[in-house]
């Protein structure tokens, strides 16, 4: 990998600056998908808020920084993650800064689940490569997005999840990514496959052991099978001092269901991009995401949902609670193409500012080229209902209680929708110490 | 005022004439020459000239927009004749010496000029390519203290009040259209309600492209000052030509502590044929401030024509409790392109605005709503609602809603709602089981879904949109 | 009521019917004379709610074969308004929502539209307000209906009753009420069915489309048909309705392995 490729774009330099060689894979269309992934990366610029896409997330900040990549990392000890785990998770993968923990994961065969694949990546890729060469690389299109292009560019390991056909896992699957060194970038990639009729609960939660400044740049790609149903939460409560970029394409085929819920509650600044393609007829998705920040903290939420084939059914509700100088931004397109008949489509962003200083900006967007459709969006912003503050005082809550009460049941709406009740629980009580602190 | 649009109406596009009158038209092309010539022919005063320099020297600097939801070939602005009048024989001192060739034009028009515009009660202001030809009712406004005429008499007449206000809502360098508008206007209306004068009647401005080759650049100037009210009605047409031609106009309000400006548009330029050639490229900027306390801004459009429309009316609510309104129907039909919208932007406190826009698809059409509500820090207690509604017809055609909500202060209120209908078979299946045909079913829908805007809308202007609407739908659905 | 000397309003000939190319109709007989009220019942797929569009004129149904007479005039020679005009009524099954529309204007339009057909008067807002509020006294119908979009938002009860009350208007000679009792519950089935029965009488006819027995408790037909297969497999009287209801259709057993479509 030759870094001259990237010396037009000289912030990058300092991200990419001693990346390691990867080794080459024995598989050629791999190493392809690599070798253009570089290409792209050596072309594409970063983006400025003179894009429309990254209007309100001013990335200098990240371009002023120098990034490395991990060090060794110390082996961590069971101990030191425990207090992550969840209860309900008999599978885990572990990450610590993008290199997988052997040691402190339960990959599936320990399990003796017939057929189903939780593991890492790159040890799996060599034997599992006619199952994973359709999909690896074919959601995240990086043509235009530089952090996908990146991702790939230095595609090298990550969790991978082969659900095989019909299985129904009754455990949810906990990929959990661990940040524990100051100024390093990584990588992680993730790929969830669902075969037809399959059923599956994957969690994704990024973690961090301290309030390091690092960059985690995370691509995962899905594709729910025929029938099949993944329900995806993805959990981002990285350092605050951190940069956190993911980017996740899900393809769904015919009559699947992918349900979705992300938090974001870390981060300095983050970016997650959500698109979801229902490629195939009656197919339905619903995805809900919150974002809770303070400080100055900046939360992006870009999501897309595409509409290409007819009789699919999408929901989606964000919520964004932004305190203190904090900066949440939302911006969901809503995509029927041409000939996607009897969609059924609609999308709400509510937004919640607790501060003076804090912003919301959102761009709940529609664009429709079928005729017999129905679509509705919604977004709304403004502060807590002050009826509902009224009635709650008006019994005898004091008017911080009933301001913390409303809050919390204002992202707690989101965070019921997950379906693993310890993290709920756990949630839960983070949004309410966050509420409080204030 | 039903008469103008009982013409717009007529189909098909029956303002597809040009009238053979002999034109002083200037060399095409735009430097500094040519944006001198104008000015000197125009007589004008020394400061308006540097105010169109100035303005031409920023746009040098300007590149075109690309970010609206439009595509269209290069426009080449050296190939636009920039100035192009009816050529005046003399100095005309009163409707009599029109010339009778162009009379003829209006009545074709239905402009309700001379007698007939006292029979129908407006007082009409009339912009022929890029001069103003004829002001009606002048005398009778100016004994409430009115100025209503075009804004080249203006600048004579009114140098300090125009100077005052030109350019103060929409800068020069605002963006590519209008600093290209700034620096070669032509014409335009000028309008001054003093203080505590209500209109006592509607005023309306009729516009015109008719020489091939030429762009129309005008520039609208209205005043409210403390206390007054107006309400100010638009429509345009154009010939058919099978060249696409240039309108940038801009329009500038500004309503005084408890003024309320109330502007209402019909457009229905040449919107190209079926196949989707010719038509008028129109680039505008609107906008208007809401300066005083307690001041209101309404915009009222209904958009039927042009090739191309680029247009999002605006208001600034500056003062405390100040209000903006936008109420709009956009359809495109054919290879129609629209992307239009508003602009509320909330600076006072307490400041209210409300945006209804409803897009109408049809064809190989593309309607899209692009709009902005931004809540500053200073406006606590902002309120905005916003509903975007969009109808399509046939599958050929597409429909695009952005809103952009951008809220920097904690105790504003957003909300924005937007939802899709639809003319299909069953729609009309049902009028038919009830003894209704499709022509009318049609309008009945589509009045239904227009109703919140048309109600905006002076009476006679409302009925005959919904024809409009009618005309330009025929054939589309069923 | 069945009357010897009725005049025939409906004569059906071996209708067939096809949508996008697969024939749902096929080959139907039915004579309906005034005064007389049908059933036609069926599980779903039999054709009855296509027997039912077909003869109001839909166009996603192609007529393949066969004749319609409705008082003696080829009802394929109409366009679906001119049938409406000419007595055709259709209570749908799923009555279109129409935001914007209100009610009042759009009741009034179909009213007036029939009643210039008939030579009679139209009927200024006013007029029309009091004759209205009057038959939908009929219905229970709140006058409040009055105002909002044509079936906007109204439940499923509220709009088989704005169906029942469009019937009441328009006064067809032929009223096809198509699953009128699907989702409804058991109040506002008594309120549709006491309304159709008020406006049943010797001059018009009725044909009930429906799956379930329920609704003839409430209006007592004189022949009730069974469709099964595109086709009228079997008529009787009221207690053929009653057999169905407890034997099901499958003791029918004809054309048990008709095509599943439709």
């Amino acid at each position: 990998m030759s870094m001259s490729l990237v010396n037009s774009n000289t912030y990058l330099e300092s991200l990419l600056q001693g990346q390691p060689r990867l080794p080459a894979s024995p598989l050629a269309w791999f190493n392809q998908l690599r070798a253009n992934a570089v290409d792209h990366a050596g072309r594409l610029k970063l983006p400025t808020t003179r894009d429309e896409e990254w209007r309100f997330t001013d990335l200098s900040p990240l371009a002023r920084q120098s990034f490395q990549p991990a060090r060794a990392a110390a082996a961590q000890q069971a101990a030191d993650v425990e207090h992550f785990s969840v209860a309900e998770a008999a599978i885990r993968l572990v990450f610590v800064d993008g290199k997988y923990m052997p040691q402190l994961s339960t990959p599936a065969e320990r399990l003796g689940n017939r057929g189903l694949i939780v593991t890492n990546l790159s040890s799996a890729i060599t034997a599992n490569a006619e199952a994973i060469e359709p999909h690896l690389g074919q959601y995240a299109r990086f043509e235009d997005n530089l952090f996908a292009a990146l991702n790939t560019a230095f595609l090298h390991d990550g969790a991978l999840v082969i659900v095989p056909r019909g299985a129904a896992i009754d455990t949810p699957v906990h990929v959990l990514l661990i940040a524990t060194q100051p100024e390093v970038a990584s990588h992680p990639r993730c790929l969830f496959i669902a075969e037809a009729g399959s059923e599956v609960t994957i969690l994704e939660d990024y973690v961090s052991l301290n309030e390091a400044v690092y960059v985690t740049n995370a691509v995962t790609e899905i594709a729910v099978g025929d029938n099949a149903r993944i329900s995806h939460i993805r959990v981002q409560r990285d350092s605050t001092e951190a940069f956190h970029i993911g980017n996740c394409a899900v393809s769904l085929a015919h009559a699947s269901r992918y349900r979705s819920v992300s938090v974001a509650l870390g981060a300095r600044i983050s970016r997650y991009d959500l698109n979801t393609g229902l490629d195939a007829e009656d197919a339905e998705c619903v995805i809900d995401g919150l974002a809770l920040i303070n400080g100055r903290q900046l939360a992006d939420t870009h999501s897309s949902i595409d509409h290409a084939k007819p009789n699919c059914t999408s929901r989606q509700l964000h919520k964004c609670i932004a305190d203190g100088s904090a900066h949440a931004v939302f911006n969901g397109k809503i995509m029927v193409r041409a000939g996607a008949q009897n969609t059924d489509s609609a999308q709400s962003s509510r937004n919640l500012l607790l501060n003076a200083k804090a912003r919301i900006d959102t761009k709940p967007q529609l664009e429709i080229f079928a005729n017999d459709v129905k679509c509705a969006h919604g977004a709304t912003v403004g502060q807590l209902d002050s009826e509902e503050l009224f009635y709650l005082k008006s019994r005898g809550l004091s008017g911080v209680t009933a301001r913390n009460l409303l809050t919390y049941a204002f992202g707690a709406e989101i965070i019921d929708r997950i379906p693993i009740a310890s993290l709920k629980y756990r949630l839960e009580q983070t949004v309410l110490e966050q509420i409080k602190k204030n | 005022m039903s008469a103008v649009l009982q013409n717009l109406v007529n189909q098909p596009y029956k303002h597809g004439f040009v009238t053979e009158i002999e034109s002083d038209v200037a060399p095409k092309g735009l430097n500094e020459d040519i944006i001198r010539l104008i000015s000197t022919k125009k007589n004008e005063p020394a400061w308006l000239l540097d105010f169109r320099l100035k303005a031409y020297q920023q746009w040098l600097k300007m590149e075109e927009p690309a970010w609206p939801n439009v595509k269209y070939p290069q426009i080449d602005f050296q190939a636009i004749s920039y100035y192009a009048a009816p050529k005046p024989k003399k100095k005309l001192n009163s409707m009599d010496e029109v010339d009778p060739e162009l009379l003829r034009t209006f009545e074709k028009l239905g402009v309700p000029m001379h007698e007939r515009a006292a029979l129908a009660g407006v007082a009409v202001d009339v912009i022929f390519d890029s001069v103003s030809v004829a002001t009606t009712y002048k005398q009778k406004l100016a004994e409430v203290g009115i100025i209503f005429c075009s804004i080249s008499e203006a600048v004579h007449a009114y140098p300090e009040l125009v100077k005052q206000y030109l350019g103060t809502v929409v800068p020069v360098g605002d963006n590519y259209y209008a600093a290209l508008n700034s620096a070669v206007f032509t014409d335009g209306t000028f309008c001054f309600i003093p203080k505590g004068v209500k209109c006592p009647m509607d005023l309306s401005t009729y516009f015109r492209i008719n020489t091939e080759g030429s762009g129309q650049f005008e520039r609208t100037l209205i005043v409210a000052e403390e206390g007054s009210s107006v309400s100010y009605l638009e429509g345009c047409t154009a010939p058919r030509f099978d060249t696409n031609q240039l309108h940038a106009a801009v329009v500038e309000l500004i309503a005084l502590d408890n003024a309320d400006i109330k502007y209402s548009t019909v457009q229905n330029w040449y919107a190209g044929d079926e196949k989707g050639v010719g038509g008028i490229y129109n680039f505008v900027t609107k906008r208007g401030l809401a300066k005083g306390v307690n001041s209101r801004i309404s915009w009222t459009q209904v958009e039927t024509g042009s090739a191309i429309t680029w247009k999002y009316p605006s208001c600034i609510l500056q003062g405390e409790s100040s209000v903006g309104e936008f109420y709009s129907v956009a359809v495109t039909n054919n290879y129609q392109q629209a992307d239009t919208g508003t602009k509320m932007i909330h600076i006072g406190k307490n400041t209210r605005s409300t945006i209804v826009s409803k897009g109408i698809s049809a064809g190989h059409s593309n309607n899209s709503y692009r709009g902005l509500v931004r809540i500053a820090p200073t406006a606590s207690g902002a309120r905005n609602y916003s509903q975007c509604d969009s109808m399509l017809i046939g599958d050929q055609c597409g429909a695009h809603t952005f809103p952009y909500i951008q809220v920097r202060n904690q105790n504003a209120k957003v909300e924005h709602e937007a939802s899709t209908s639809k003319i299909g078979e069953d729609q009309l299946f049902y009028f038919a089981q009830r003894g209704i045909g499709n022509e009318e079913a049609v309008s009945m829908i589509i009045n239904g879904f227009c109703k919140d805007v048309f109600q905006q809308l002076p009476m006679e202007f409302a009925v005959e949109a919904t024809k409009l609407l009618g005309f330009k739908l025929e054939g589309s659905v069923g | 009521m069945i009357h010897q000397d009725s005049k025939t309003i409906l004569e059906v000939s071996g209708l067939q019917a096809a949508v996008d190319g697969v024939e749902i109709l096929k080959g139907v007989d039915l004579i309906v004379k005034s005064g007389e009220v049908h059933a036609i019942m069926g599980t779903n797929g039999s054709g009855k709610s296509t027997f039912a569009k077909v003869l109001a004129g839909h166009s996603a149904y192609q007529v393949t074969g066969g004749s319609v007479l409705f008082e003696g005039q080829n009802l394929f020679d109409l366009e679906p308004e001119e049938r409406a005009r000419a007595g055709v009524f259709l209570a749908f099954q799923y009555p279109i929502e129409i935001p914007g529309v209100s009610n009042s204007h759009f009741l009034r339009l179909a009213y007036n539209t029939l009643q210039s057909q008939r030579g009679k008067d139209e009927l200024d807002p006013l007029e029309f307000e009091d004759f209205v509020r009057e038959k939908m006294k009929l219905l229970e119908m709140n006058p409040n209906f009055l105002d909002r979009g044509v079936n906007e938002g109204f439940s499923g009860g509220e709009k088989k009753r704005n169906e029942i009350l469009q019937m009441a208007l328009l006064e067809p000679r032929l009223a096809i009420l198509d699953e009128t009792d699907s989702g409804l519950d058991i109040d506002a089935l008594r309120i549709v069915t006491n309304g159709v029965n008020k406006l049943a009488n010797k001059d018009n006819a009725i044909i009930l489309v429906t799956h379930y027995q329920r609704m003839l408790n409430y209006i007592e037909p004189d022949y009730v048909h069974v469709m099964r297969g595109g086709r009228i497999v079997k008529t009787g009287g009221k207690e053929l309705a009653l057999d169905l209801e407890t034997r099901g259709y499958d003791w029918l057993g004809v054309e048990r392995r008709a095509p599943a479509s439709a």
